[in-house]
């Protein structure tokens, strides 16, 4: 009950984090989104030599370890790292970089085998009613919207539900880049498990309420779909 | 169909919202302050209450990354942190004899506690020193008796336990009865209350560990007293020269004010469930029994006098 309390007393820390969280998980989802979907899409809908690597490397990194990202970020981002310079150790910035990395061959991926499972039949189509290369690629992936929508849901969930990579590069700073997976973290060890409870709360209400539109989403497109097609087929009979 | 879009543009619009609007909006105009420190100084829930009086003093932001020692120092001789707080003599010295920090005081000290199940059963309530408690433990861990956790993490806690066990002549490392938990003072604790295990902790973090849980962690203070469990805290200035992009004018200004009257008052003040955790070092080295650090002392004290800060009284006395 405490913990309720807590998630509405408004209290200015539990916002801050919140919205860190949103923010870096959010653009780390739309940027690596913004990336993975077009890979994905040129990986499905071409053919080149070594397709079958490419698409097995994209599968592995869905599953890229977050601590073995962080890791490697940190060493780059570090002040006597390579790419030190940049000053992005302990930022927010650093935290979304980390992320969309784990996001990109979620997105690329979840594109690729949504996008392959689409009838081959409209391609030809598309191709022989004079679609350009460009054009086909947008009739498909229209086609694959649902998926695409999956694979940003599946990527923003990666994202926000993860500690290990924001743990090492953001530094749980207060006020900068604590965000609630690694609040709950230093909460849990303090002792404080009523606060850490109430983050918990709050990130699994954000996952519900994420995955809640993109069901309403998909049941409105299908049902949409299905009521284009049945009026199609209605009018042809009549 | 429209609607959908309708929904995705007011989705859209709220996500961006959220994006784009700067999450701390005074971080851009206060000075920020990264300490790279032990956990037992976070857990402790000192520096929470350290902040706000540094930040009113100096206009400035003070953060910390939770760290252990070894990490702490790891990070801060890379250019990561702004200034250091930890408590592992040797490898202080060593990241000093480096040329990494150019300034080294004792800012404060607490002791270490050995912990462990109500019933003991290694019996080392009674034991004369640390050392005969550590062996006691090893021997009811090698006839099955007893369990051992250690933190594993290089952090100072596991320094000086290893100096312990290296000080036997003994080497747990894999034995049934030794885990290594690879984690902060405060899991650790809880993972020997669970296993019922003895284990080396600093005061700090189980009193605050202790009043959060009550009766929930199984576990009391069995040995506590020797020499060798004094716990000091070393606070390191890094060295400007060699990591010039570092806020080394606002490091300084924290070291002054750890050192000063206010500070040294504030760490002699900080109670948990009415226990203190932390006593104020500064100028009392040889007191506590470590070697002079009179020069730095000297230094320190000038410096404070020069910013229009007051040294501690007893420093001041002398």
């Amino acid at each position: 009950m405490k913990a309720v309390e807590l998630i509405f007393s408004g209290d200015p820390n539990v916002i801050q984090v919140t919205l860190l969280s949103l923010r870096v998980s959010g653009l780390a989802t739309l940027i690596g989104g913004a990336l993975g979907i077009p890979i994905g899409a040129f990986v499905a809908l071409r053919t080149f030599r070594g397709k079958t690597f490419v698409i097995s490397v994209i599968n592995t990194l869905m599953g890229l370890p977050p601590v073995l990202v962080g890791l490697v970020y940190y060493i780059l981002l570090s002040s006597t790292g390579p790419l030190g310079f940049l000053r992005l150790l302990y930022t927010p910035e650093a935290m979304i970089l980390a992320q969309l990395t784990m996001v990109l061959p979620i997105a690329a991926g979840v594109t690729i085998s949504s996008v392959s499972t689409i009838d081959p039949r409209l391609r030809e189509v598309a191709v022989s009613l004079g679609a350009g290369p460009l054009q086909e690629a947008a009739i498909l992936l229209w086609e694959a919207r649902l998926g695409l929508l999956t694979a940003l849901v599946v990527g923003f969930g990666a994202a926000i539900s993860e500690v290990g990579a924001i743990m090492i590069v953001g530094g749980n700073l207060l006020g900068y880049t604590r965000a609630l997976t690694t609040a709950i973290v230093l909460l849990t060890n303090q002792g404080e498990f009523v606060e850490a409870i109430a983050l918990g709360i709050i990130l699994l209400a954000l996952a519900f309420l994420v995955n809640a539109i993109l069901t309403l989403l998909q049941m409105r497109s299908r049902s949409s779909l299905f009521a284009q097609t049945y009026t199609r087929q209605s009018q042809l009979k009549w | 169909m429209q609607k959908i879009w309708l929904i995705l543009t007011a989705a859209l619009l709220a996500v961006s919202l959220v994006l784009f609007t700067p999450t701390n909006p005074t971080s851009t105009i206060r000075s920020k302050l990264v300490i790279a420190t032990t956990t037992s100084t976070v857990d402790s829930g000192l520096l929470d209450y350290l902040k706000p009086y540094f930040d009113a003093r100096f206009d400035a932001d003070m953060t910390w990354l939770y760290l252990g020692t070894g990490q702490a120092i790891a990070v801060a001789s890379r250019g990561d942190a702004d200034i250091l707080l930890v408590h592992d003599r040797a490898r202080e010295d060593a990241f000093l004899a480096a040329g990494n920090g150019i300034h080294r005081v004792t800012v404060m000290y607490n002791d270490f506690v050995i912990i462990g199940p109500a019933n003991d059963p290694a019996g080392i309530r009674g034991a004369g020193e640390a050392t005969e408690a550590f062996k006691r433990i090893a021997e009811a861990g090698e006839s099955g008796r007893a369990l051992f956790v250690s933190r594993g993490d290089n952090s100072g806690t596991h320094a000086l336990e290893m100096k312990i066990w290296s000080a036997l002549g003994l080497d747990p490392r894999g034995r049934r009865w030794y885990m290594e938990a690879g984690q902060g003072m405060s899991p650790t604790i809880r993972l020997s209350s669970e296993k019922q295990a003895y284990t080396l902790s600093d005061r700090g973090t189980w009193v605050k560990l202790k009043s959060a849980f009550g009766e929930a962690l199984r576990l009391q203070i069995l040995f506590e007293g020797d020499k060798i469990l004094l716990n000091p805290y070393g606070l390191i200035l890094l060295n400007p020269q060699k990591y010039p992009q570092i806020n080394s004018e606002l490091a300084e200004k924290f070291f002054l004010f750890m050192v000063s009257e206010e500070g040294q008052r504030l760490i002699d003040s900080y109670r948990v469930a009415g226990e203190q955790i932390f006593f104020p070092a500064f100028g009392k080295a040889e007191d506590i029994g470590l070697p002079s650090e009179e020069e730095e002392v000297q230094f320190w004290v000038k410096r404070l006098s020069e910013s229009g800060l007051e040294p501690p009284q007893y420093v001041k006395q002398r």
